[in-house]
């Protein structure tokens, strides 16, 4: 390759949002219910049913924008996508083309290179799509409506980004901000975020974009990754022929780390778009826009600022924590049960993200309660367990939201405080040891780990490790 | 006693004095089906089982005091656009010659709160594409006043059923002139209401900017009552308008004193049939007598709105059909060859050559390149077409005009050319644009012996001045007459 | 006739409505569309400049449901109507992904 290349990114970001019922009928949004469970006249598309706008959509979808630093189109409207498929039940998408909720905002991200804009063209809302599943026994496919209808916004990019780290580094910043309003999960994996890439490249130091291609189906930031680098390889591969990139639809495959057009000869791409004479227009007052505003929670920066006057944990500790909606709600709740910030902490950056890593979880599947990592603290500070028995107690109320308390109850794994009986296990080992002993006597210090070893081996690890220590020395010194 | 004769106010009296029972008037009603559909094809559907057990349980109802009101116990029919649950709802096409809905229509609802009995669905323009009926799936519908005439669409079947007393009122819906252009041809009253006063929940779209559903009768009186009892605000439609002013009936008045009366110039004169407009005429001055003061004057614009209805109807309607698909009910074809074959196929066999030619046009000019000149040019249209009425109604109460311009054509003469048959609906179309109510009155035959309707259009939300002038008219005109072929049937059967 | 309407239009109108026409009904579609769109240039000449386009006859807006769930599991009553069903779904040709 001779030439520079510089990659032009933009990003059509859908999230779901985090709304009890669908965008236009009463049906639950819940996730897996059995095939056609939650739907209805209007979201599988009979004759005569009509759509009435959900107010939470419009509302979240306000949050988000504001959160983003978009303006509010305060007379906002939306408008009939048409095409044909059958997880579109009515063949046409209700979406907005024309005026969509927000415009003109923006988020910062931080690159090698320093801050950076990454500007949002705008927000719109719409509504999902059923799910099609390709029969194992037939050749055929069947349609489940349950997703039909279940509200989404999509976040439109400009064309402002430049590599694949400054992409993650935008879906991250939208994903906690999303998160912190509580408007949506963004789970990458179930598709409650989901990413379209608009790539193109040019020359490097030209000033006009290349031809672009838009990519669909992918389900993680590591997908996301490989698919914009390979698309950048295809492209910069036909220009350096002679060939010419043609603008279309390519659907990612993660597998083969290739991307196929989506074309065909039934799919115009013509989508008629015009406004929905069934629904009528959203106007946004003023007093709406202040409402929400008031209503937002707090978002990151200001939480980290919290963090640091209330609660006197180290700054980096704080950055980690606040990194995730999930992580610092756990960290807040817990703080505010024991009341020990630093150990709540402690545990939240030990323990648990050692464990998320290990299972491959992201901080939104944790599964247990700040109840029961406050009742752990608790135990261990009053000197119930030990540290050792708290991290295998831990490790259960990860994996099943144990109850500390009565675990270690059923378990009898409570630190024996009986100093008779701990001296009489001691004497034992001591007196089954000799050459330990000696070795000890003679000077080797680790021979005094391994007596600490066994003694903790004979006790199940319930002894408290410095009673242990003391009484151990007492009798060596004999 | 001439049961059939009654209007439904009349028979719902008779009912509530247990002169008559639902169940009696249902079995006249039926009996009558069974003299004339053969010659008419009014229905699509007879439910006869069903009409017979809601009957008796309606009586009971009535008999123990929980159903009062004018139209407890009186039959219906229902267009068959409109969502029955259980019943076959196809449009008239075969695209849903199997549908059953899984819900009841909002209008439809309330009639059945009022205590109305449902005889069955009535036949129409496929998917209420047309002015004549003919263009259903399940065969032509005959005018009762001519047998080789048409009897209007595309709410045909309606308007001919309560013509041929086979029903005692009939819900319709109109779009473009649905209910007054047949209600003109079947010799009968039919109201359009203001846009958004009757529910379109569960009425099976076709362009649904414009339409609404609204009733057929045998006159004024029955019109108001039916109106008052279908009309509501319904959450369920975002469109709905919450009113407070449908007491309807209160309008029942013959006084027109002072009322100011306007006839547009440009609806009359070329293209019109002389003797309609004899006979509007003729209409307009009894109203004058009765004391309104009539004149005539400009409205403007009246060429253009059939162009911008036909570019925003039939967009709306290629996207309100796209859901007919083969997929989640009825027709599929029976052979295919992958997804898009079996759409293509389902849909061209499915619908009619009106149906496909609406939805071809709708698509075309929605389409890149063409929504600009086409459906936003039609949308602005209809803006001037509201401030010409909202001048209009600036110095009138209540525009009087004919219906159509002439009476009932011949069966098969129409479809031929559909431009001109568009053209027909010059006098009716720019009251749904605007989203104004509108109602024809029977006001005489033609040399033919066919009726001639005269139309009454009302500012938005003032229903109650048509209803005036129609029922005031009407006092002065005479009590509702059946053709001859309803009066024979009736004779038959005693 | 000012509109003529080409095959190619015939064909394309046709993949977005999934509309297949024989060869007489395209012959039909281009006349009959060609003298509807003839009638409706009739609105040139009209001048709108400046006049909103009207979608909604009445000024309503805001009208909204609040976020509650009201419907329950009707799966079955809406799936009597499917031409064909399988595993509580609606069963279609298979989709090429």
């Amino acid at each position: 390759m001779s030439k520079q290349y510089e990659t032009v990114i933009g990003l059509e970001v859908h999230v779901e949002l985090a709304t009890k019922t669908k965008i236009f009928c009463s049906c639950s949004t819940a996730f897996g219910g059995a095939p056609n469970t939650h739907t209805c006249p209007v979201c599988t598309g009979m004759p005569g049913s009509l759509p009435v706008l959900n107010k939470q959509v419009v509302e979240y979808a306000m949050a988000v924008g504001l959160a983003t630093n978009c303006k509010i189109h305060q007379y906002s409207k939306f408008d009939r996508k048409n095409y044909f498929y059958p997880d579109n039940p009515q063949n046409y998408q209700i979406s907005q083309l024309y005026l969509p909720i927000c415009y003109e905002g923006g988020v910062e991200i931080d690159t090698p290179a320093g801050k950076k804009v990454v500007r949002i063209h705008e927000i719109h809302m719409e509504e999902d799509a059923g799910k099609l599943i390709h029969d194992e026994w037939e050749d055929c496919s069947l349609v489940d409506y349950n997703r039909s209808g279940v509200p989404l916004i999509e976040i439109v990019s400009e064309p402002d980004m430049r590599s694949a780290d400054e992409v993650i580094a935008y879906l991250d910043k939208l994903r906690l901000i999303i998160q912190y309003l509580g408007a949506s999960d963004c789970k990458l994996q179930e598709g409650s975020m989901r990413a379209d890439v608009n790539l193109s490249v040019r020359e490097a130091g030209a000033e006009k974009f290349g031809t672009r291609t838009e990519m669909k189906n992918l389900n993680s930031f590591k997908a996301i990754a490989r698919a914009i680098e390979g698309e950048r390889a295809r492209q910069i591969e036909l220009l350096e022929e002679g060939k010419q990139v043609i603008q279309e639809t390519r659907r990612w495959d993660d597998n083969k780390e290739y991307s196929y057009a989506m074309r065909s000869k039934e799919d115009a791409q013509d989508y008629r778009y015009f406004p929905d004479p069934d629904l009528v227009p959203v106007i946004i007052s003023d007093e709406w826009i202040a409402k929400i505003k008031a209503r937002q929670p707090e978002l990151r920066t200001e939480k980290l600022e919290r963090y640091k006057k209330e609660f006197d944990i180290p700054d980096y500790d704080a950055q980690i924590i606040t990194g995730s909606k999930t992580l610092a709600d756990l960290f807040e709740e817990t703080t505010a049960i024991c009341r020990k910030p630093k150990k709540a902490a402690n545990w939240i950056l030990g323990e648990t993200l050692r464990l998320l890593k290990e299972k491959e979880l992201e901080p939104e599947e944790i599964r247990f309660s700040a109840e029961n990592l406050a009742k752990l603290i608790e135990l261990v500070d009053a000197g119930t367990i030990n540290s050792s028995v708290a991290k295998d107690v831990f490790a259960v109320i990860f994996e099943e939201d144990a109850d500390p308390e009565r675990y270690v109850e059923e378990k009898g794994l409570k630190m024996v405080n009986d100093e008779g009986a701990l001296q009489s296990v001691i004497e034992e080992i001591v007196a089954a040891n000799p050459q330990s002993v000696a070795d000890y006597k003679g000077g080797k210090q680790k021979a005094m780990g391994f007596l600490v070893g066994q003694t903790m081996k004979a006790m199940k690890g319930k002894a408290d490790p410095a009673a242990v220590n003391r009484i151990l020395k007492e009798i060596l010194s004999r | 006693m001439d049961l059939l004769g009654m209007t439904a106010v009349e028979l719902g009296r008779k009912i509530k004095a247990k002169e008559v029972s639902a169940t009696e008037a249902v079995q006249a009603s039926l009996g009558q089906i069974k003299a004339l559909e053969e010659t008419l094809n009014c229905y699509v559907t007879v439910d006869e089982e069903g009409a017979l057990e809601q009957a008796a349980r309606i009586q009971k109802k009535i008999e123990d005091g929980t159903l009062s009101g004018p139209l407890a116990g009186v039959p219906v029919a229902i267009k068959d656009n409109m969502c029955t649950e259980g019943l076959l709802t196809t449009c008239s096409s075969k695209i849903l010659y199997n549908f059953k809905p899984t819900y009841t229509a909002e209008a439809v609802k309330n009639l059945q709160k009022a205590g109305a009995v449902i005889l069955g669905k009535t036949n129409m323009d496929e998917f209420a594409m047309g002015s004549t009926t003919e263009t259903s799936a399940f065969g032509v519908t005959k005018n009762p006043w001519g047998t080789e005439h048409v009897p209007g669409g595309s709410s045909g079947g309606s308007c001919a059923a309560v013509a041929a007393e086979e029903c005692f009122y009939a819900l319709g819906s109109d779009t473009g002139g649905s209910i007054r252009q047949p209600s003109s041809f079947c010799g009968v009253t039919g109201i359009k209401p203001t846009y958004g006063t009757v529910s379109r929940y569960g009425l099976i779209a076709y362009g649904s900017s414009l339409d609404q559903i609204g009733p057929v009768a045998k006159d004024v009186t029955d019109c108001a009552a039916v109106l008052e009892a279908i009309t509501s605000y319904d959450k369920k439609d975002s469109t709905s308008v919450l009113r407070k002013d449908t007491d309807f009936t209160a309008a029942l008045v013959d006084d027109v004193k002072g009322m100011r009366i306007g006839i547009p110039r440009d609806y009359l004169g070329e293209g019109l049939d002389p003797e309609v407009e004899a006979a509007i005429r003729k209409a307009a001055g009894i109203l004058k007598d009765k004391g309104a003061k009539v004149e005539e004057f400009d409205l403007s614009l009246v060429e253009y709105a059939i162009p911008a209805y036909y570019v925003i109807a039939s967009a709306e309607a290629s996207s309100n059909l796209a859901r007919f698909d083969g997929i989640k009910y009825g027709y599929r074809t029976e052979e295919y060859d992958g997804l898009h074959n079996m759409y293509k196929k389902s849909r061209s066999e499915g619908f009619g050559p009106e149906v496909k030619r609406r939805i071809m046009l709708g698509s075309f000019v929605l389409s890149s390149g063409y929504y600009d000149a086409y459906y936003l040019k039609a949308l602005r249209t209809k803006a001037l077409i509201k401030q010409a009425f909202d001048r209009a109604f600036e110095k009138y109460d209540v525009i009087l005009g004919p219906a159509s311009p002439s009476t009932a054509p011949r069966l098969g003469s129409s479809l031929e050319d559909p431009l001109k048959m568009y053209l027909g609906d010059i006098y009716t179309i720019s009251v749904n644009l605007a989203g104004l109510p509108g109602m024809t009155v029977p006001c005489g035959l033609d040399s033919q012996g066919l009726p001639i309707g005269v139309q009454l259009i009302g500012d938005c939300f003032k229903e109650k001045n048509i209803i005036r002038a129609g029922y005031a008219f009407e006092q002065a005109r005479g009590a509702w007459k059946a053709p001859e072929l309803t009066e024979r049937a009736k004779k038959g059967a005693n | 006739m000012a509109n003529v309407i080409s095959d190619e239009t015939i064909e394309y109108v046709g993949i977005l409505a999934k509309l297949e026409l024989s060869a007489k009904e395209k012959e039909q579609a281009k006349k009959d569309m060609g003298s509807m769109l003839d009638y409706i240039d009739k609105l040139n000449e009209l001048d709108t400049s400046g006049v909103e386009p009207m979608s909604h006859v009445f000024p309503v807006n805001n009208v909204f449901r609040e976020d509650v769930v009201e419907n329950g599991d009707d799966r079955e009553n809406l799936l009597k109507n499917a031409p064909e069903q399988k595993d509580g779904s609606y069963k279609v040709p298979k989709t090429v992904e």
